[in-house]
């Protein structure tokens, strides 16, 4: 093999990162692509004119198009900044404070499933408490009336008010509760919590499971046909097999429908690769990979599946040996796996390769020699032996001085450039990128950056692929994928003995966003969901060159993946050379460079869309994954009495056993659980009036919806239909103590103030199950009125409302509704002298 | 291996775009409560250059970004998005609007700017359709004087800018001018690239004497013009070696300035010079372990007919760090013709080293080399040698080049390269009591040549369309003759 006769000029420099003051010296991006000097000065002149000024791919379509599938899945995006940081703070900071927002999410925790969080000790305090029914008189001063506790609660702010006088009942409750109350939750709970809202944040940062992607295209018979391998199915547990047909010069055909494997894991990578005519496909999953070999019939055919305990970060191809995989676990260690030999580990060492790094990402992946592997981490790339005594190895790439690395720099992708063409590129070539910069490493001149070029990508790059020169002799393109769906293309060049090089600038190419003006006009909730799902992660991305049939422009398709399982494709022409070069340009001619985009929609490309918009809002919005169970402490309280005065109640010594070994209460150390209502379920309905009309009158049919609709009032006196108690989704999770009269329709008056709009989760673990009375709003307001202010209130953001029963039952019936169920549970308290008083908790 | 130790790095919470943002944190380790905190959770000193979006989704308090600074970053991005489409025109505009960050209060902000308005600036003159050097020097003289720290970097990317469109007298005079140019105290750094700025000075220098020298070569000695461009020859030289010999001493990759200083060294006789001049560069310690440097001091000796003793040092380390270079043949052929029998040695592993990886499985001649070479090894009793290397190799090269997939597609496309694969699978693959038969030589070649020609004749006819004989063949060489681990062949 050639190596580069002649290197680019370096300052090599050790020692950690951070240095990079004097060693950077391209401080430019254009100057990757100049020729570096050559001792040979008539060889420069010929460099300078073979630069390539502009090599431009041009898209089809000003954005990628959906693929069609039989079926669309639903998806919810996660927890956002919002959901986890703590908001407001100092405000004269110099930079704003992140702080995660424990002490929200557990009042939240608290809030919504209080019964969880107090149950338990609600139970081992039960001696202290005076339930209903027991009618003596206790003069012990441990022991609290709960019945008057509640009457004095009733009147509490619920988010606690300051001023709020204290009776002397609940001082001496507050003395007694406090300790067990305030230890017990924070110690177990707020732990917990914070384990996991740490983990969420950091996952939120950097979500390295799906690094180098969960799409691959596996060629065919022909070279026009291929297939999509993606995972799909709400969970990512399905894998799919899409073949598609590559027409040159238009858009993919998809091939009926997706033949699918079911996995038990959410796929986080697809690796396919062929060897001497041999293709496979591997898979990763958290903790599991599989390989799976195509058959004659291009039909995949499991050959083994292995368990990773601790968890695999990466799985590789062998670019050079059929059938050898190489994958690392999170232990750090990395092994060789062919199906035939099974799994030979070959490096293991929980530190990281640099300096001390808490990332337990590993990536392991093949070099030219086919028993050399590279193994990386946050703080390095390693080669090791697979042959050689454990442990050895050579530095390929370090964050530090050697390749002038900024502070705070970490690798996030490493790749060996294995489809490289010997003429354009040397097979000996890595890809090493960070969050800022994007490296080309030679495996015989480990340290050295053969090439680094700042990538600026907002997001992290986890996603790369070089791909074959689209015409022989050309430049061979590398494309980039950042995780928030940033797309960039480069083109490398390096031929014999020239050393690797930028061939003309990069080049960003459109993201799924840009896709949303080939939509039909949407209504703003609508439009809001659309643009939620085309922002969805990219976790997956390939990119085919489809054969050129003769003296036809060569052409570059590049599918694209997202979290929700959505299959995007663009087409890429290069650009002729149609740039205005200066040479070329008349004197004179101040014409601005027309690089308007030339790509428009077609008529097909927005019916596709249509298509597919239609099909996503055919899936129902996903039902909250968990629901508070239901809470009733007045049903409680007698069963509680009961069984308290039978002398079967256990759980207290349970309880007290858990607490003094330091572990958490589960519910088979409780027995049963008390008797709650089955979770509520979203009921269906026809939507309200007010949605009706709007979307009516959207459609332009506004005057007909209204004369439908007084026919209706005059024909009779009835509504129709009633109305969904969709409230009663809510007020049933809840537990009411308050006694509502169901005559006069109102209930009392409740305090509006909850935390502030915009502050709520979105996220459906954290549904609010408490809701703002509208009713409290209504009393002294004319009844005409009440309508409207429901209305007002239901679109409260505290409600999630879901399209299918987007409206508000009007205050009667919703009271009323509402009324007689509380009723249902709560006939004890029905008396109550405090209609105003509204405990919302249950201790 | 060397572990550095971790590095108390503070996380900060902005986005990076130069250089300013870390200054903050280079004022020492912080020992305030947030600090601490905050690194716990973004991961220990990892930087998130998008952790900014995530917080201006959320309102956490802090300092609100002026409108003038919330101005100057949109303005930023767009400038990005522009050069990344290509919208050179676009991009100029966007940069008239930018220039407003030289007046920014923000005195971090105010000192990165004149990098990041170079950064943009001269790729967007650089690629711009209407762009002429003309427009590029003004701008570039101008960058100078305002980002006075930049002076020295900016000056020798204006000059390998004149050097990319060929005005090498232009690139020069700026490399003097920034030579000579002294602004506040003198630092490590700063030195450093003033000694690059003389080393690309002496470059074009170089490039100018070559000229001359190709001239002077033209002439004849009894032209009149002779001793002048000969005079003129020499004083370059001078000048030149003074000005690269000062870099090649600092650790680095310096090969085009390596290369020249040694031609010219050369051709003034100078060999001693630059024998120390190479031998310094390819074996301190400090450099990086670059191929190139043993390589020009391998060519050097070659051309200085230094002893084969010498060539062949040079190149063991060159086969050390590059087993898969092209000059390990010339290695391979050297140790061949040495009278050392562990060169012998060595010459097998050198050929074993090369084919062992993929971009040399094609290689002819490593091929014939290594055919010829194990059966020479082989007559010469050497059986050790060969099993010493096949023993690692036994488990992976069936597959990797022997396996069937390769044999047809090889005969289809060099039949040369397919006999002498073939020839060397039948000697690798035969049987190894075959080979051990010390007193009748003649045997084992013959029985290894057995094998070798069945090999062809599977070869040869594995394209064809007959399958009975390969697959016969096959059967032989699995049942009978092989236990050296022929990998299961795949057969159609």
């Amino acid at each position: 093999m050639d190596f580069p006769s002649s290197l680019r000029p370096t300052l090599f420099m050790t020692g950690p990162l951070g240095l990079n003051d004097v060693s950077d010296l391209s401080m430019c991006s254009w100057q990757n692509v100049l020729t570096q000097p050559e001792a040979q000065p008539q060889n420069l002149k010929n460099g300078a004119l073979h630069v390539t000024k502009d090599l431009l791919w041009e898209p089809a379509t000003p954005g990628p198009l959906p693929m069609l599938p039989p079926l669309v899945d639903s998806w919810e995006p996660g927890l956002t900044a919002q959901d986890l940081l703590f908001r407001g703070g100092y405000r004269y900071r110099r930079r704003p404070r992140v702080v995660l927002d424990v002490t929200e999410q557990i009042s939240r925790f608290l809030w919504d499933h209080g019964d969880i969080a107090f149950a338990p000790i609600g139970k081992l305090m039960l001696e202290n408490f005076k339930l209903e029914g027991a009618g003596r008189c206790t003069k012990k001063t441990t022991v609290v009336s709960v019945k008057k506790l509640l009457q004095d609660l009733g009147g509490h702010q619920p988010w606690g008010c300051p001023w709020a006088s204290l009776s002397n009942r609940q001082r001496r409750f507050s003395i007694l509760g406090g300790p067990i109350l305030g230890t017990s939750v924070a110690s177990h709970l707020a732990e917990l919590l914070h384990e996991e809202l740490v983990l969420r944040w950091e996952q939120l940062l950097l979500d390295e499971a799906c690094t180098g992607g969960a799409l691959a295209w596996v060629p065919g018979r022909t070279p026009q046909i291929g297939q999509l391998v993606y995972p799909a199915g709400g969970a990512l547990d399905r894998l799919h097999f899409q073949e598609v047909v590559l027409a040159p010069g238009d858009n993919p055909q998809f091939l009926g429908k997706p033949g699918h494997i079911q996995l038990q894991g959410p796929v986080r990578q697809v690796v396919t690769g062929t060897v001497q005519g041999e293709t496979l496909l591997a898979v990763r999953s958290d903790y599991h990979c599989a390989v799976w070999k195509f058959g004659k019939q291009w039909q995949p055919a499991l050959l083994q599946a292995i368990q990773v305990d601790k968890g695999a970060t990466g799985i590789s191809l062998s670019p050079h040996l059929p059938g050898e995989l190489a994958i690392c676990s999170r232990s750090g260690a990395v092994c060789l796996w062919s199906p035939e030999n099974g799994l030979q580990q070959v490096y293991k060492d929980p530190e990281t390769l640099v300096f001390r790094d808490s990332s337990s990402w590993r990536w392991a992946d093949f070099t030219a020699h086919p028993r050399v592997l590279t193994l990386g981490d946050r703080t390095g790339v390693k080669m090791i032996d697979t042959q050689g005594p454990p442990g050895c190895g050579l530095l390929l790439f370090r964050v530090g001085a050697e390749a002038s690395c900024q502070k705070g720099e970490r690798v996030l992708l490493t790749q060996y450039l294995r489809h490289s063409s010997p003429e354009c590129l040397p097979p000996t070539l890595h890809l090493v990128c960070t969050q800022f910069s994007l490296y080309l490493v030679d495996e015989r001149l480990p340290l050295v950056p053969m090439l680094k070029w700042n990538h600026g990508l907002p997001s992290p790059i986890l996603l790369a692929q070089l791909l074959p020169p689209p015409r022989p002799g050309c430049v061979q393109p590398l494309l980039l994928g950042g995780q928030a769906g940033h797309l960039q293309l480069l083109h490398l060049a390096g031929e014999g003995v020239s050393a690797p090089r930028l061939a003309g600038p990069p080049q960003s190419l459109p993201s799924r966003t840009d896709s949303l003006p080939a939509f039909p006009l949407l209504e703003p909730k609508i439009q809001w969901r659309l643009q939620e799902r085309l922002k969805a992660p990219t976790i997956g991305l390939a990119a085919v060159v489809p054969p050129l049939p003769s003296a036809s422009t060569p052409g570059l398709v590049v599918f694209q993946l997202s979290v929700a399982g959505d299959v995007f494709y663009q087409q890429l022409r290069p650009q002729a050379d149609s740039s205005p070069r200066r040479d070329a340009q008349p004197p004179g001619d101040t014409r601005p460079d027309c690089r308007a985009p030339t790509a428009s929609w077609t008529p097909q490309d927005t019916a596709g869309c249509s298509q597919w918009l239609k099909a996503l809002l055919k899936v129902p919005l996903a039902p909250p994954v968990w629901t508070a169970p239901t809470f009733n402490h007045h049903h409680l309280l007698g069963s509680m009495e009961l069984q308290r005065e039978e002398g079967v109640v256990q759980q207290p010594g349970v309880l007290r056993e858990a607490m003094a070994q330091g572990r958490l209460l589960l519910q088979r150390d409780l027995g049963s659980l008390p008797l709650a209502d089955p979770p509520p379920a979203p009921e269906s309905g026809p939507a309200d009036e007010l949605s009706e009309r709007l979307r009516e009158a959207w459609a332009g049919r506004g005057a007909a919806w209204w004369e439908r609709r007084r026919q209706a009032r005059t024909s009779g006196p009835r509504r129709q239909p009633r109305r969904p108690k969709r409230r009663t989704q809510l007020s049933s999770t809840f537990s009411f103590s308050g006694h509502v009269d169901p005559s006069d329709g109102t209930s009392p008056p409740h305090s509006p103030e909850g935390p502030p709009a915009g502050a709520l989760p979105r996220s459906p673990i954290t549904s609010p199950s408490q809701e703002l009375t509208p009713d409290a709003w209504s009393q002294g307001i004319p009844s005409e009125r009440r309508q409207t202010l429901h209305d007002y209130m239901a679109k409260l953001p505290l409600q999630r409302d879901t399209p299918g029963h987007a409206g508000t039952p009007p205050s009667s019936q919703a009271s009323s509704t509402r009324a007689t169920h509380s009723r249902q549970h709560t006939p004890i308290l029905s008396g109550s002298q405090h209609p105003r008083k509204k405990p919302r908790m249950g201790f | 291996m060397s572990r550095a130790a971790s590095l108390p790095v503070i996380y900060s919470a902005q986005s990076v775009i130069g250089m300013s943002d870390f200054s903050e944190e280079l004022k020492g380790p912080v020992t305030d409560d947030e600090q601490v905190e905050t690194s716990v959770l973004s991961g220990a000193g990892m930087h998130f250059p998008w952790l900014q979006t995530y917080i201006e989704t959320v309102a956490i308090g802090g300092k609100r970004k002026k409108d003038f600074a919330q101005t100057t970053s949109a303005c930023l991005s767009f400038i990005q998005e522009a050069l990344l489409k290509h919208q050179w025109q676009q991009a100029a505009e966007y940069m008239h609007s930018y220039f407003q960050t030289l007046e920014d209060s923000d005195s971090y902000k105010r000192q990165a700017a004149p990098e990041i308005i170079w950064k943009l600036g001269s790729e967007i003159l650089f690629y711009h359709p209407k762009s002429n050097v003309e427009t590029f020097n003004t701008f570039a003289d101008r960058m100078k004087n305002i980002g006075i720290m930049n002076y020295l970097k900016i000056s020798l990317q204006h000059a390998l800018y004149l050097l990319h469109h060929g005005m090498l007298e232009d690139a020069k005079r700026k490399l003097s001018e920034a030579e000579t140019w002294r602004h506040g105290e003198k630092t490590s750094s700063r030195e450093i690239l003033i000694n690059l700025i003389q080393a690309y000075k002496g470059l074009l220098q170089y490039y100018t004497w070559s000229k001359k020298k190709r001239e002077l070569s033209k002439l004849d000695k009894d032209d009149y013009a002779y001793s002048a461009v000969a005079q003129d020859v020499f004083n370059h030289s001078w000048k030149t070696s003074v000005n690269i010999s000062a870099l090649i001493k600092i650790p680095g990759v310096w090969d085009p300035f390596v290369k020249s200083y040694v031609e010219m060294l050369e051709f003034y006789g100078d060999r001693d010079g630059a024998q120390e001049v190479l031998t310094n560069y390819a074996y301190d310690e400090k450099f990086p372990s670059n191929p190139n440097a043993h390589i020009y001091l391998y060519n050097f000796l070659k051309r200085q007919k230094a002893p084969r003793s010498k060539l062949i040092s040079v190149l063991k380390i060159l086969y050390q760090i590059v087993p898969s270079h092209k000059l390990m043949l010339e290695f391979h052929t050297l140790l061949r013709k040495s009278e050392k029998e562990e060169h012998h040695k060595l010459g097998l592993e050198v050929l074993f080293g090369v084919l062992d990886f993929a971009g040399c499985t094609k290689n002819i001649t490593a091929w014939k080399y290594l055919a010829k070479y194990v059966k020479k090894t082989l007559m010469g009793n050497h059986l050790v040698w060969v099993q010493e290397e096949w023993k690692s190799r036994k488990n992976w090269w069936p597959s990797f080049h022997f396996s069937y997939f390769w044999a047809k597609s090889d005969w289809k496309e060099d039949t040369a390269l397919a006999c002498e694969k073939a020839f060397v699978a039948g000697l690798l693959l035969g049987k190894e009591s075959s080979w051990r038969s010390k007193n009748r030589p003649q045997t084992i070649m013959a029985d290894s040549f057995f094998l070798a020609w069945m090999a062809i004749c599977m070869y040869s006819l594995g394209t064809g369309d007959r399958l009975e004989i390969p697959l016969a063949c096959l059967e032989m060489l699995r049942t009978s003759k092989l236990d050296g681990g022929w990998a299961p062949v795949p057969l159609e």
